[in-house]
């Protein structure tokens, strides 16, 4: 090689190695960092506005609530309110704020914050998906003095602290709220929690840093500062690629990984699976009795009869989901376990039809009656492998004699659409939660989400009435199952799946525990070991 | 060889903005075609709106104000050119947010794959042009020839997932952090590469061709000049400019090609915002990237026709 | 100019698939929508081709699907010729201000790239099979317009055109008895071809998740299906990916063929 290849070939092999030398070692001023997988990114992530669960994840930790729900005791326990009490006739509760929290913005946390985030969930211009109708018959908040405030509702309304444990009503700085309104706060929220609100880029990520100064968690959190410095949440929409981001190190933890892959992931040795099951409605469709066939009741029973619903839960969630057994999963509060729903039974299904009059009059496979087919539109959402399920419910009731169109809707947005306009016979929608009140939503006559159109005078009742019983558990149980009754007799739902959410982490995140909420992991807790 | 004046004639600078007078208003003309089929086409966006519970009847009148949808289409369309002009492309439906910001957040990673698209389609093209060229007749020169001619046929999801198959196939190895940026860039942008490479390698490899058998080559290989890239190169400078005006159009139908790379991969980009828009009929992103395709399709035409009259000089007296 | 082993293999292939269309409830071993066993089965477990990830038998549904996307692929192509067809004639024929309308239309039309161009249109209509049907007829047409008005303004400035002309034959009747028997062959050649781009394109917008119902076994959709599970059953999508790929490369070798002898 002549003398200018030499050492033009010397340059190139420093160069590599220094290049090399600066990629492999990490820089000491680098902060411990973990990566976090989340799935759809949201349209909105502000909880105050938003519905989508996603967000929970890293905001829960933005946030502190005025009280927390222990997971494992199922009782609220202080959080930014140190004791609270409840007046006899259940319409005004009093919570005594902790008097040294602070925002990550250095605004003192006091009875006027308390105030001013109601006022921002409320506000009607502000179209609050979900933490407004959280609060119920809310009347007003009174501010008693610096550190306490009233709530004054209306009526008794007993889910008033769970909803108070959750995200959707944790306490934002009110300058924030001020400053950046309803369009933009979310880019820039500011709450108490153990990590502060870096940064979001829609569909890329988001960034939480830790908040050094926190010292006021409740009793569930078990470490009491964070040993991660910096969190970024990255969006893997696509469930394949969840699998894929944590054997290539791009994450450490992801959650709703696919059964096939979890299981593989877990058997390869260098990650731990975490099924968690998640309280509030299981995967289920509702069925619409104001539009035909489905506005008949024996046709309903049919179609709940015709699905198989072990053999699609086994086909599509393998062996870590259980199938649904009623209007709420297993794990949730006020789940009646001894109102089942009718089993697998094609044939009874079949006769049910016969006897109301459907018969294959032109031989084509599908039922008539009245000259009029036996169609159905199901429309499903395109979450939580709801368009295979939706595809097997297809598969089901064309084998009883139905035709089926399916439409899959591209979001929570789009799904709302179709349902406004009627055009559905069977819809999937569900809510999680950790009280039973999240059914006042789906079953009562004028409940918000009512998308099997029903209304029973007895299922109202009964549902506000469980809703007015803060201090009687056994009064509230009994009425819910009522419910269940009522509504599994009128075949008004199609429960299939029991979530339980399968997160993969790698062996260096220890210390994974999740909310009572299921979906929400205390990033307090976690480590990350080296 | 006859040689050239290095001067642009008067007649190539009149030429060249002939050329990007024409460019702008055919992209003008794109644009106002979309416009007017979305418009026709996608009905009242504040009906969705409402539907969801987003907006009251109010809200949802004032919102029509406010977008201008009460307003005759014709002055609707004088609005959105104006909004155009001072680089406003409205808000997005669903997220309210500007369509421009949403564009030039999901943009870079987009011209990112695109951009090593386009270094893997000029280079895989000219390869397998030049071999199938050389040894033209034998079977080398007969599988690169058959390589370009499936990279036009074969689809790019089909090739995208049979590039996923390779890497999810490969034992162990893959898990590495190492294989992440080849999984997440390398990869993709190969895929993308090969599927444009077709054409210019047809382009290399007629030229290339023609200009082996012009007798001075001839001459040359026949007297055993070496060393042999130095008549390659001759011989394939006059082949170069068409292909090089193909690479510079083939920027434009790389666009297209990246929504399904995007997809395939899963990858963040304008692809996937774009599919995004049209399921959930977010009207306002799908203008804007229509606006931005025109402008980036018209400016790849005008930079070929530029970098071929560049190179080729007799080509510049044309109009 | 002879027919050699590629041009014997793409038709032999389209005959396959047109006939395997045609011969669907007979060949196929059961309907494509109902599950017949586990899911994910390799072909060896539950032959000829396995389940996909629903319990649904693969081959089935690679049988009705090839209906499908054939179906679709040919609506959208002749909605692209017819469109393309009557623009250039129009413009080749009637020469003047018709043909410099249309030149116009399409080049603007053009600026959009192809896939884009029928993305757009899917966008105004929102996804559905019609509507990929309609995006990728539509989005066809200025390209095809482009290339069929070139053929004409070849043939028209033959010998027999100009002769024609002089004895003071009309425009039209031009375009009917001269323009159009005479391009034909070009025609066909073009067609075919393009056929060849709407078939991609309609599976490409369906794999993109466009076509609504992801129970109908369109293979452009099944491909999609596919990507889920390639760690696990890697023939639910080579199979259709396949299907694909042979339908694009033959239709495409044919028209080539038609090319090169219609140049003769």
């Amino acid at each position: 090689m002549n003398r200018p290849a030499r050492s033009l070939t010397a340059a190139a092999f420093i160069l590599l190695a220094l290049v090399l030398g600066a990629a492999c070692s990490p820089s000491p001023t680098e902060p411990l960092t973990l990566r976090y997988g989340l799935t759809l990114a949201p349209t909105g992530i502000d909880p105050h506005l938003n519905a989508s669960s996603e967000l929970g994840i890293p905001l829960s930790s933005v946030y502190d609530t005025l009280v927390f729900l222990d997971p494992a005791t199922g009782e609220f326990v202080p959080g930014l309110a140190e004791r609270w009490e409840i007046s006899p006739d259940g319409r005004t509760y009093t919570f005594h704020l902790r008097e040294d929290v602070v925002f990550h913005d250095g605004t003192p946390f006091n009875a006027e914050a308390v105030r001013a985030n109601f006022e921002y969930t409320l506000d009607p211009e502000n179209h609050s998906q979900k933490a407004a109708s959280m609060l119920g018959p809310f009347e007003s908040v009174e501010i008693v003095d610096e550190s306490t405030v009233a709530l004054h509702l209306s009526e008794p309304f007993a889910p008033l602290l769970d909803s108070l444990s959750q995200v959707y009503l944790g306490m934002a700085s009110p300058s924030a709220l001020e400053q950046w309104g309803p369009a933009d706060y979310q880019f820039h929220q500011v709450g108490t929690g153990p990590f502060r609100f870096v940064e979001y880029i829609p569909n890329d990520h988001l960034t939480l840093a830790r908040n050094p100064d926190y010292a006021w968690g409740p009793s569930i959190y078990l470490a009491s500062t964070a040993s991660i410095e910096r969190i970024v949440f990255t969006f893997y929409e696509a469930e394949p690629t969840r699998a894929l981001a944590l054997q290539g190190g791009e994450v450490d933890v992801v959650g709703e990984v696919p059964p096939r892959d979890a299981a593989r992931l877990a058997e390869s040795g260098g990650f731990a699976l975490t099924p968690v099951a998640i309280p509030g409605q299981p995967l289920q469709y509702f069925f619409n009795t104001r539009r035909p066939p489905t506005d008949d009741l024996p046709t309903r029973q049919a179609l709940l009869l015709a699905v198989d619903r072990e053999s699609i839960v086994r086909t599509i969630f393998g062996d870590y989901s259980p199938v649904a057994q009623g209007l709420l999963s297993a794990v949730t509060p006020g789940f009646s376990p001894d109102v089942s729903f009718p089993s697998f039974d094609p044939e009874a299904a079949r006769d049910l039809l016969v006897q109301s009059g459907w018969a294959d009059a032109d031989g084509d496979g599908v039922l008539s009656r009245d000259g009029q087919p036996l169609t159905i539109a199901l429309v499903a959402p395109n979450w939580g492998s709801n368009p295979d399920v939706a595809q097997l419910l297809q598969a089901a009731w064309e084998q009883l004699g139905a035709e089926v169109t399916l439409q899959v809707a591209a979001g929570f947005g789009p799904l709302k659409e179709i349902q406004a306009s009627g055009a559905y016979n069977a819809i999937g929608l569900n809510f999680f939660g950790t009280d039973p009140d999240l059914l006042r939503g789906f079953y009562a006559s004028d409940g918000l989400y009512n998308w099997s159109g029903i209304a029973d005078a007895r299922i109202d009742d009964l549902l506000r009435q469980a809703s007015q019983l803060p201090l009687d558990p056994e009064g509230r149980r009994e009425r819910h199952r009522q419910v269940a009754e009522l509504v599994r007799d009128q075949a008004l739902v199609l429960p299939l799946r029991d979530y339980v959410d399968l997160v993969v982490s790698s062996n260096r995140v220890q210390g994974l525990r999740f909310s009572a909420l299921g979906w929400f992991p205390h990033l307090i807790d976690l480590r990350l070991e080296p | 060889m006859v040689s050239t004046s290095d001067r642009p004639a008067p007649r190539a600078l009149a030429a060249l903005g002939g050329r990007l007078a024409t460019a702008a208003l055919t992209a003008w003309a794109a644009v106002t075609i979309t416009f007017f089929a979305l418009r026709l086409g996608t009905g009242d966006p504040t009906a969705s709106l409402l539907a969801q519970g987003l907006a009251t009847p109010a809200q949802a009148e004032a919102l029509r104000h406010e977008l201008g949808l009460d307003r005759p289409l014709l002055e609707q369309y004088f609005t959105f050119l104006s909004g155009l002009v001072r680089g406003d492309l409205g808000l997005s439906l669903y997220t309210g947010r500007p369509v421009l910001r949403i564009i030039a957040e999901q943009a870079p990673s987009t011209a990112e794959l695109a951009g090593l698209g386009l270094v893997v389609a000029v280079g895989l093209g000219l390869l397998l042009g030049i071999v199938a060229a050389w040894f033209e007749g034998r079977a080398l020169g007969r599988a690169a020839a058959g390589l370009a001619g499936l990279a036009t046929a074969l689809p790019v999801a089909f090739t995208g997932i049979l590039g996923l198959l390779l890497l999810v196939g490969l034992p162990g190895s893959v898990a590495s952090p190492v294989w992440a940026p080849i999984r997440r860039l390398a990869l993709p942008g190969l895929v993308l590469g090969y599927a444009s490479s077709g054409a210019i390698a047809r382009v290399v490899q007629a030229g290339l061709s023609e200009s082996l058998l012009r007798p001075y080559i001839l001459a040359a290989r026949a007297r055993g000049v070496r060393p042999r890239a130095r008549i390659l190169w001759h011989a394939l400078r006059p082949a170069l400019p068409p292909a090089v005006s193909l690479g510079a159009l083939e920027a434009a139908y790389l666009f297209g090609g990246t929504v399904v790379t995007e997809t395939v991969f899963s990858r963040p980009g304008l692809g996937r915002l774009l599919v995004g828009a049209i399921l959930q009929g977010d009207f306002p992103i799908a203008q804007g990237l229509v606006v931005l395709a025109a402008i980036v399709y018209t400016a790849s035409h005008f930079a070929a026709d530029a970098l071929a009259m560049t190179i080729d000089p007799r080509l510049r007296g044309q109009i | 100019m002879r027919a050699g082993a590629p041009e014997w293999l793409s038709a032999a292939w389209i005959a396959l698939v047109v006939f395997a269309s045609a011969l669907a409830p007979v060949l196929a071993t059961s309907s494509p929508g109902q599950p017949i066993g586990e899911a994910l089965l390799s072909p060896a477990a539950s032959p000829p081709l396995g389940t996909d990830a629903l319990g649904r038998d693969l081959w089935s549904r690679l049988v009705w699907g090839g209906r499908l996307s054939l179906a679709i692929s040919l609506g959208a192509a002749s909605l692209t010729v017819l469109l393309g067809t009557v623009a250039a004639l129009t413009a080749a024929a009637l020469g003047g201000w018709p043909d410099r309308a249309v030149l116009w239309v399409s080049n603007s039309m053009l600026a959009v790239p192809g896939l884009l161009l029928a993305l757009l249109i899917a966008a105004a209509m929102g996804p559905g099979l019609p509507a990929v049907v309609l995006a990728v007829g539509l989005g066809g047409a200025p390209g095809f317009a482009r290339l069929a008005r070139t053929a004409f303004l070849q043939v028209r400035e033959e010998q027999y055109v100009l002769a024609a002309q002089a004895l003071g034959a009309g425009r039209a009747w031009i375009s009917i008895q001269h323009l159009l028997p005479n391009a034909s062959a070009t025609l066909l050649s073009l067609a075919t071809t393009h056929y060849a781009w709407a078939f991609l394109g309609t599976t490409t917008l369906a794999f993109l998740g466009l076509a609504g119902d992801p129970s109908a076994p369109e293979w452009g959709t099944m491909l999609n299906a596919g990507r889920a599970n390639l760690p696990y059953a890697p023939w639910l999508a080579l199979a259709p990916g396949l299907a694909i790929s042979l339908t694009i490369l033959s239709v495409h070798n044919l028209g080539e063929f038609l090319a090169r002898r219609a140049r003769r």
